[in-house]
């Protein structure tokens, strides 16, 4: 039997190839949910972390065991009832026609207040999410983006009903309860309405979950147009290449030229650029070499949002859980995403088409000490950025680009090589 | 340049401990460049006799002025590739500004040094080995885990067996897995300890002799093999005094003949020739110095194979040019600009070299046609978005290696301009192209919320 056993270890050690591990695969070890006391009491705010895993399987029953423990815990927390408390429940009702006075009310010119988009009529909202969901009307009744009502009624926290006139009710009859709309109808009824694609409710649903605030932005309707369209790069943002001017200071700086290389050796048509003579530091070597005209993001014109190509504009805006967020004044947003589908677009951005997607989006230098003192840093967070939202298939990556001004960097200045040990590679321990 | 540059000195003491000093290479690589440089005494206004002598040393460049020097390469026509032979220009385009490759070496060309190594004439180590003895510790380590792993295992099921048999329960399966995990990091951190405290310092009593201890206080056990040849690995390293590295140039160069030389990158060699004027690049046929102006179109037509002939018109967008445009942009900003291709990119950005600092940019060169020439007729709108086209996954993918790597992805754009009338007039040609740079990572909701 223990011949058999090591026989097996063996197998399995050689033939069973090198499993990569991705980190970011966060495997969960479900006995860590028989801990939890969220089942229970749901005060606690602790989250499950991640397990150990035995990537091979081995033929102890100790491994075994620990198996049919994690399957009893995820089953165990599978199985927990959940229950909709009728106090909590919140109802919407749809509006296959946009939002509709309510039926008594008269409607004046001022109108409802809410865009046609919102097809969702919460007549009594409660709980937590409307503090960053959905926009309240004259009467108090809150409506919901197609995303939102979506979002919500899979999370379980929203039952959506037909309306009276599409469900054959009499319209008069108070007492007769509605008809509630399956998950289906509402995928139905809802995707597809005032531009919400099935890419655009991943990336927000995705997001949501994540505990993040989304809003929709400017440029969410593709055809949407700035009234002044660029429609072309922001030439004068390119560093020209040196010139001496005229004057005073032209002259002074011919003479010093002349001082530099006073047999006129440097010439940019066929080369050398730093002339044959003597330079007196490499500062003045890297000055002249500069004659390749760079993009400057800090000199670029911020653009209108809406002077962008779709999809390659920002149609969300992303606050972070900590935000805090009035629905009446938004901040701004700690992120703005734009949303691609990689099956429709399936090459990646040409400049002319990623720079005005940048230019749309305000200056964010650099700032602060660490900043100030970390020069990879400075340019890692760049003057411009957006995130990117590739959805392909379902599968969504984000990429964050930003405008690295690596030309407003001058590495030559810097004294001396980078200080600090050549990290990675070898191993060095750390200083004690 | 100097003998004396050679001479490795030792690292700060504590942080290198006992291992072989390392070059000062501080002092090797103090030229950012290959060109002269000659400090001037500094103008102080109002006292005369600084401007006198600035004047002086004006007119001793005048009445001689010192020689820059210009170093030779040849062009192959049928590898389209350019060669440094000469021993001395080998050594300085190295030293001066990381140009070139060894063609026999992985970037410094120290074959000959390693050759000798091997032959027991030389003491010290070269990076190539450092990195082959880094790689079979860490093989070790590996085969060391799993047998560890399986001795655990193995010890699991005996007593599974034995508790099966006397119908004992074993304790359940929660809280820890099977024994402690085996770490081949903390594994290298003990070996690193365990070799200093066993190495003597050189000529240095005063160091701290200290078990073999993990940061957790848990001592690592090694198998008999691995301990053993740590000893034999670090007692040697011990003989080999730093001190004895090249004395006997002379006689060993006789029986060893260089077999190596240093490959240029055709980018690198125009910018050599065309920036710094110093290099001058001969053709390998005729024999003869290829002008500038003439390099330039010639290293365009040989950006593709089978090279085009030397009468085809010049594109606005070869390959060649644009890669030399962005190649001097970031030369021109101080970056040790060096080929990326084992990265799957264009281009590697070091600060200030290699031997310095990892690089911490990797670059990617991309064609943008914004200028309207380019949209003008179907034909070449056409053309544009064929060449613009790259998929997305090609992009994630690339993105990911270098995540692996520890590098930032730079997306580097460069706009191409309408055909020019004349081409004579390289510095005017090439400033007509712009640059735009953009850095691009993975972005983690997961990680970014606060």
């Amino acid at each position: 039997m223990a011949d058999a056993d090591e026989e097996a270890i063996r197998a399995t050690t050689t033939e069973a190839p090198q499993i990569e591990t991705d980190l970011s695969d966060e495997t969960q070890d479900f006995r860590l949910l028989n801990h939890l006391n969220f089942l229970s009491d749901t005060s606690s705010a602790s989250l499950p972390r991640r397990g150990e895993k035995d990537f091979e399987p081995n033929p102890t029953e100790f491994q075994a065991d620990v198996l049919s423990a994690s399957r009893g815990a995820m089953h165990n927390a599978l199985a927990h009832p959940r229950i909709h408390h009728p106090k909590t429940q919140v109802v919407g009702i749809y509006a296959p026609d946009g939002p509709t006075p309510p039926p008594q009310a008269m409607v004046d010119e001022k109108g409802l207040g809410v865009s046609s988009d919102y097809c969702v009529c919460v007549p009594v909202p409660k709980g937590q999410y409307f503090k960053t969901i959905g926009q309240a009307d004259r009467w108090n009744r809150v409506w919901l983006l197609p995303e939102e009502a979506m979002y919500l009624m899979e999370r379980g926290s929203l039952d959506i009903k037909w309306p009276r006139e599409l469900s054959g009710i009499d319209a008069d009859d108070v007492n007769e309860p509605l008809i509630p709309m399956s998950l289906q109808a509402a995928y139905a009824c809802l995707l597809g309405r005032s531009g919400l694609t099935l890419e655009r409710y991943t990336v927000f649903t995705g997001l949501r979950r994540l505990g993040y605030a989304v809003v929709r932005a400017s440029g969410w309707d593709d055809n949407a147009q700035a009234e002044d369209s660029k429609n072309e790069i922001n030439k004068h943002a390119y560093t020209e290449p040196q010139q001496r001017g005229p004057g005073l200071a032209g002259i002074i700086g011919r003479c010093f030229a002349w001082l530099d290389d006073p047999f006129g050796t440097s010439s940019t048509a066929a080369g050398p650029i730093v002339g044959c003579g003597i330079h007196r530091n490499y500062t003045d070597v890297y000055r002249k070499l500069a004659t390749i005209p760079w993009y400057d993001p800090a000199k670029a014109e911020t653009r209108d949002p809406l002077d962008t190509d779709a999809p390659f504009r920002v149609i969300f805006h992303v606050y972070k859980p900590s935000t805090p967020i009035k629905k009446s004044a938004w901040p701004t947003p700690d992120f703005r995403i734009a949303v691609v589908n990689a099956r429709e677009q399936t090459s990646i951005p040409t400049l002319a088409q990623i720079g005005a997607l940048l230019e749309s989006t305000p200056l964010d230098p650099p700032r602060g000490e660490k900043m100030d003192r970390l020069m990879y840093m400075r340019l890692r967070h760049g003057y411009r950025n957006v995130v990117l939202a590739v959805v392909d298939q379902g599968v969504t990556s984000f990429l964050r680009i930003s405008d690295a001004a690596f030309g407003k960097e001058k590495l030559y200045e810097n004294k001396g090589p980078p200080t600090g040990p050549k990290r990675g590679g070898n191993f060095r321990p750390k200083k004690r | 340049m100097e003998t004396s540059s050679l001479q490795p000195k030792a690292g700060p003491r504590g942080k290198r401990g006992a291992r072989p000093g390392r070059p000062n290479y501080r002092h090797i690589h103090r030229h950012p460049l290959p060109v002269n440089v000659l400090s001037v005494p500094p103008v102080i206004p109002h006292n005369p006799l600084s401007i006198i002598s600035v004047a002086l040393s004006y007119l001793t460049f005048l009445i001689s002025p010192p020689r820059q020097e210009v170093y030779s390469a040849y062009f192959d026509s049928a590898t389209s590739s350019i060669h440094v032979t000469d021993e001395r220009a080998i050594k300085a385009l190295w030293e001066m500004g990381f140009f070139g490759k060894g063609t026999l070496s992985r970037s410094e060309p120290s074959w000959l040094e390693r050759e000798k190594k091997r032959r027991g004439l030389l003491g010290g180590s070269t990076s190539e080995e450092a990195t082959r003895k880094r790689r079979t510790e860490r093989r070790e380590l590996k085969l060391e885990r799993a047998r560890v792993e399986k001795v655990a295992i193995e010890e699991r099921l005996k007593a599974e067996a034995a508790a099966k048999e006397s119908g004992d329960v074993l304790p359940a399966a929660e809280g820890s897995t099977i024994g402690e995990k085996f770490s081949v990091k903390k594994a290298m951190e003990a070996r690193y300890r365990q070799s200093r405290s066993q190495t003597p310092m050189n000529g240095d009593v005063s160091a701290p002799t200290e078990p073999p201890l993990t940061p957790n206080g848990k001592s690592v056990r090694f198998s008999h093999v691995v301990q053993e040849k740590e000893v034999v690995s670090s007692s040697a390293a011990s003989l080999q005094l730093p001190d004895s590295v090249l004395d006997e140039d002379e006689a060993e160069d006789a029986v060893l003949e260089n077999e190596e030389h240093l490959q240029i990158s055709n980018e690198e060699a125009f910018f050599l020739a065309y920036s710094l004027g110093v290099l001058q690049v001969y053709d390998r046929e005729e024999n003869k110095v290829i002008p500038t102006s003439s390099l330039f179109p010639l290293l365009c037509n040989h950006s593709q194979f089978p090279p085009r002939t030397a009468t085809a018109e010049l594109k606005p967008d070869d390959p060649f040019a644009m890669s030399y445009v962005v190649y001097h942009h970031f030369r021109s900003l101080g970056w040790v600009v060096r080929s990326g291709v084992k990265f799957g990119t264009d281009y590697l950005l070091y600060n200030r070299g290699p031997v310095f600092s990892h690089a911490e940019f990797a670059v990617i060169i991309l064609p943008s046609y914004s200028h309207s020439y380019w949209s003008e007729t179907e034909e070449r709108r056409e053309y544009t978005t064929a060449q613009q086209a790259r998929s997305w996954w090609w992009l994630h993918c690339v993105n990911r290696v270098q995540a692996q790597v520890k590098k930032s992805l730079v997306l580097c754009y460069v706009e191409v301009p309408p055909p020019a009338a004349s081409s004579d007039d390289i510095g005017a040609l090439i400033s007509r192209y712009k640059i735009r740079e953009f850095l691009l990572r993975r972005w983690i909701p997961n990680r970014s919320r606060d």
